[in-house]
């Protein structure tokens, strides 16, 4: 396996991975989308609310923001056990972050109460963004709540994916049958490529090596050429893997815990194969 | 209503660019081009911005039933 790093920065990873087989890679993919753990509010308790939004709205609005995640992943206990717990109407330490927010409208203006105004009981849990907008407060209008917070899997709900993005794509192999291309007499396929990949050198068509990556395999470019001179095909077990993070977790981080998390299920798998006396 | 916190679409947060983006339309820069400096490359997460419409406001001047 060959794998190089095309992009990295604190909220997305880019590798290209050579000889993988595409299984994994999926498998990979998906447990980073529903699996890997991270923290979102999760149930609110209202004392005070007078604004115009109701209950629901706020809540949602706040089940959404991302929260800082990593140390939480050791420090609290799983999404299993806390879901149980938060049934059973228990939100203990060892599960649950507790998040206050209060702030009532002043005479001039509307006030606005941001994610950054969020008292958070644990420092290493607290909003990713400080100035995602929560509430619009106008004159006397109050809000006073509690929101707890605890680990949970994207399959359960959406806000506990910690990826935004998580694909993994075909890199492209495109042939160009020069004997019957026209080139400069032509030019279709260069105008109508919607990511620019061919060129003009020489007179004759190339491809822009650095941005043969960029192409989608939409083929339009097949389509478009009068002569058949084009042909788009793919790398056989090579794939582009993209990581965008929310911001709960550092990429390499969602990779990591992802590979962790597929490995314990193939060795429960294991286990399970054995009591069950399938296999010695 | 308010700004979406997230893309309906992918997911990825984007309240916290909304003032900024407002802000900045509203002093005449091209819509497009902010967007372009904010980060928000995916169409999805670009059409959340263009799109909006701020209703909140004028809810403000009604009273909740419940
Ligand atoms: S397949 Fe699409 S993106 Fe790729 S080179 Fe052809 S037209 Fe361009
Ligand atoms: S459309 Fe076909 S013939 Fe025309 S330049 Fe492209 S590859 Fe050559
Ligand atoms: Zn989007």
């Amino acid at each position: 396996m060959e794998i190089n790093v095309l992009e990295k920065n604190p909220l997305k990873l880019r590798l290209y991975i050579k000889n993988i087989p595409l299984h994994i890679l999926n498998s990979v993919r998906r447990v980073m989308i529903a699996e890997v753990p991270t923290m979102a509010i999760d149930s609110v308790v209202f004392t005070m609310n007078s604004s115009v939004f109701y209950d629901e709205y706020i809540a949602h609005r706040l089940g959404l923001i991302p929260l800082t995640s990593e140390k939480a992943l050791e420090k609290y206990k799983s999404p299993e056990e806390c879901r149980e717990a938060a049934d059973r109407g228990l939100f203990t330490e060892d599960c649950f972050v507790k998040l206050d927010l209060e702030g009532k409208g002043t005479g001039e203006g509307l006030v606005t109460l941001y994610s950054g105004d969020l008292k958070t009981s644990d420092p290493d849990v607290r909003p990713v963004y400080d100035k995602i907008p929560i509430v619009l407060l106008a004159n006397n209008q109050e809000i006073r709540l509690e929101a707890y917070a605890r680990l949970g899997r994207g399959k359960e709900h959406a806000k506990w994916s910690p990826v935004s993005v998580a694909t993994h794509k075909y890199v492209p192999l495109i042939h160009i049958r020069e004997e019957l291309c026209k080139g400069e007499e032509c030019r279709k396929c260069i105008e109508i490529c919607p990511k620019d990949i061919f060129e003009l050198k020489n007179g004759k068509l190339a491809i822009k090596q650095d941005k043969i990556l960029d192409c989608t395999l939409c083929r339009i470019c097949e389509e478009a050429c009068p002569y058949n001179a084009i042909r788009i095909n793919w790398k056989e077990n090579e794939y582009i893997l993209t990581i965008e993070s929310t911001g709960a977790l550092p990429p390499k981080k969602i990779l990591l815990e992802a590979i962790k998390i597929l490995e314990n299920k193939i060795d429960d798998f294991i286990e399970s194969l054995k009591r069950e006396g399938v296999v010695k | 209503m308010m700004f979406p916190v997230r893309c309906f679409t992918c997911g990825a947060p984007i309240g916290h660019l909304w003032e900024e983006f407002k802000k900045r339309v509203e002093v005449g820069e091209d819509p497009g081009k902010v967007l372009d400096e904010l980060g928000i490359k995916r169409y999805c997460c670009r059409r959340m911005f263009l799109s909006h419409v701020e209703i909140s406001y004028e809810i403000l001047n009604f009273p909740k039933v419940s």
